[in-house]
């Protein structure tokens, strides 16, 4: 509570760069807050001390001065009272501690006033009870009403956030699911379906040698193989689009050396990033290299490019950069929906690209 | 010559057994994980292993491992490895120091008997195949217009592509439906494009390309 506070009584040293502009005026390294509420003190205390020497030099008697102790307690009082309101958060909480606050110090001035009736004036009344107990009552009731709608706050703010942690796990785990069904789908295409066909262009193979004498049998055969081919190559290039092989079997360091090697832009990489990631975290950074790779080779007229994947606070880090053109349109490549991806994982994507001077293109995304 | 099979999956591999049995050729051993190929290739020492890149029990690069650790215990082993799909890490594994009796294959290319039969001797006779898929992967991405690839026309990618699956200028010859006399024109083209040296040996003519393309550095 105590970052709250913003009265000038509370105002300290350490609560920096608004503060330090009323340093050159502070005397002895006090806010003025602090100045002022020592020099209440300081004036209080010493009045008191004054009046019990006036009284006793005055022959002493009625101790008169104790009604000058009520009256310089109660700015010290409110003092207080008033600094520890302040300190509640902001809104009806503050609002009621201030009035708690006032209602305080009422009632200490009620409760000082009659004591010293009583025991100095011998006035033996019953009264003031009454007061302190409307007081309590007012005060009460007043706190119930201006917090009610706070405690139903509370606890809607409390449901909100059973709701948004549900959200968050089942997200996760359907990304994940989705992930892992994914790669299994990858492995059913080449295991399966694939196989078969495979083992169909096996078959007709051996069929096409025993009728070497039948050319438009041959012909058939020859027909059924293509076919049975194009259908393999549209699975693999189904299954390459889902996960890349060299992803699914080594992972994502290796899967990346590969894809840079490819574009043959002599990319540098440093690589952290070990085998132990999510599927859904691996497959996206995968994604958002190639992405950025693409765009390099295509557009960035670059000498240079260079890759990272380190692990920082539990998050994996992804930077793809280069030292070409720069320009590019961060909203208007292919970026711009793997930026979908990464958010959906609860990453972050920014792409930076001054004319001129480079892109750079930084993916963080948690994991674990 | 003797062949050692390692193919999990029994639809396909009893298929090959077959293929290559009607073929005169001897299946000395069939097994369906890393392992156990390790365990026939030390019994049997055939002439040959056709080994399946996604084998048990990992399911991942297991067949490349093993096809590897294989050619590392008895560096004569011709090596074939079929894959699904083509990686161009992998062939870059396999090739190795050695480049010797390897080839990598997409599995489809079983369908073309006589070609397939064709790759298996060439490669158990110590020569070097790779799939067509591999020389694509290579030239795809690569843009630029100082790069000396994209100066190749759509057909001398072809040939170069069927080059590197150590087929002879015949054989080119007839997948494209040209002469020979073409396709030699075709390669001498190819090889002023890339400054390569010209060489007739088939074997040579493949590892300068793969050389070209950095898979054999």
């Amino acid at each position: 509570m105590s970052e709250r506070a913003q009265l000038p009584g509370d105002l300290s040293l350490s609560r920096g760069a608004p503060t330090r502009r009323w340093m050159p005026i502070l005397a002895a390294g006090l806010s003025i807050g602090q100045y002022a509420r020592s020099v209440l003190h300081r004036v209080a205390a010493l009045t008191a001390v004054l009046l019990v020497a006036i009284w006793a030099l005055d022959g002493q008697g009625y101790l008169w001065p104790a009604w000058a102790w009520l009256g310089l307690a109660v700015p010290v009082l409110l003092d207080y009272t008033a600094g520890w309101a302040w300190r509640q958060s902001p809104g009806a909480v503050r609002r009621v501690a201030c009035v708690w606050a006032l209602a305080g110090v009422a009632a200490v001035i009620l409760l000082l006033t009659w004591m010293l009736t009583w025991l100095l004036a011998g006035v033996r009344e019953f009264w003031p009870a009454w007061a302190l107990f409307g007081l309590a009552t007012a005060v009460s009731s007043y706190s119930l009403f201006a917090l009610h709608d706070r405690v139903l706050l509370a606890y809607g703010r409390r449901a909100l956030r059973a709701r948004i942690d549900l959200l968050t796990r089942t997200r996760r785990q359907v990304i994940a699911t989705q992930a892992a069904e994914l790669r299994r789908i990858e492995r059913d295409l080449h295991d399966g379906a694939q196989a078969r066909l495979v083992a169909l262009t096996l078959q007709l193979g051996r069929a096409e040698m025993r009728v070497a004498g039948q050319p438009d049998v041959r012909d058939l055969i020859h027909d059924a193989q293509r076919e049975a081919r194009h259908a393999i190559g549209e699975l693999r290039d189904l299954a390459r689009g889902i996960v890349p092989p060299l992803l699914a079997d080594r992972g994502l360091v290796a899967a990346v050396e590969s894809l840079a090697a490819r574009y043959g832009l002599g990319t540098e990489i440093v690589a952290e990033a070990h085998r132990t990631l999510a599927p859904a975290v691996e497959s996206t950074a995968y994604f958002v290299v190639a992405e950025a790779l693409t765009n390099t080779a295509k557009h960035a007229d670059a000498t240079r490019s260079w890759i990272r994947l380190t692990h920082e606070r539990r998050a994996l880090l992804v930077l793809v950069g280069d030292d070409g053109g720069g320009g590019a349109d961060a909203e208007g490549s292919g970026l711009a929906g793997l930026r979908a991806r990464v958010e959906a994982l609860d990453g972050h994507l920014s792409v930076s690209s001054p004319s001129g001077s480079g892109t750079v293109v930084e993916v963080s995304l948690p994991c674990g | 010559m003797r062949v050692v099979i390692a193919e999990d999956l029994a639809l396909l591999r009893e298929g090959l057994v077959a293929l290559l049995r009607e073929n005169d050729i001897e299946v000395v051993a069939q097994v369906e994980d890393g392992p156990s190929l390790l365990r026939a290739i030390a019994g049997h020492e055939p002439d040959l292993a056709i080994v399946d890149v996604r084998l048990p029990p990992s399911f991942s690069d297991e067949g490349i491992l093993a096809a590897i650790e294989a050619r590392r215990r008895q560096p004569d082993l011709g090596v074939l490895v079929l894959s699904q799909y083509v990686e161009t890490a992998y062939a870059s594994e396999l090739i190795g120091e050695n480049t010797a009796g390897i080839g990598y294959l997409l599995k489809e290319r079983i369908g073309d008997v006589r070609a397939f039969l064709d790759a298996l001797r060439r490669v158990a006779a110590g020569g070097t195949v790779l799939d067509r898929q591999v020389v694509t992967q290579l030239l795809a991405p690569r843009g630029g217009p100082t790069d000396a690839l994209s100066r190749l026309t759509a057909r001398e990618r072809e040939v170069l592509e069927l080059m590197a699956e150590g087929r002879s200028n015949t054989a080119i010859a007839e997948s494209l439906v040209v002469t020979p006399g073409a396709v030699e024109k075709h390669i001498t083209n190819i090889f002023a494009k890339l400054d390569l040296p010209a060489c007739h040996d088939d074997h040579r003519r493949v590892l300068a390309v793969l050389a070209y393309l950095q898979v054999a550095s």
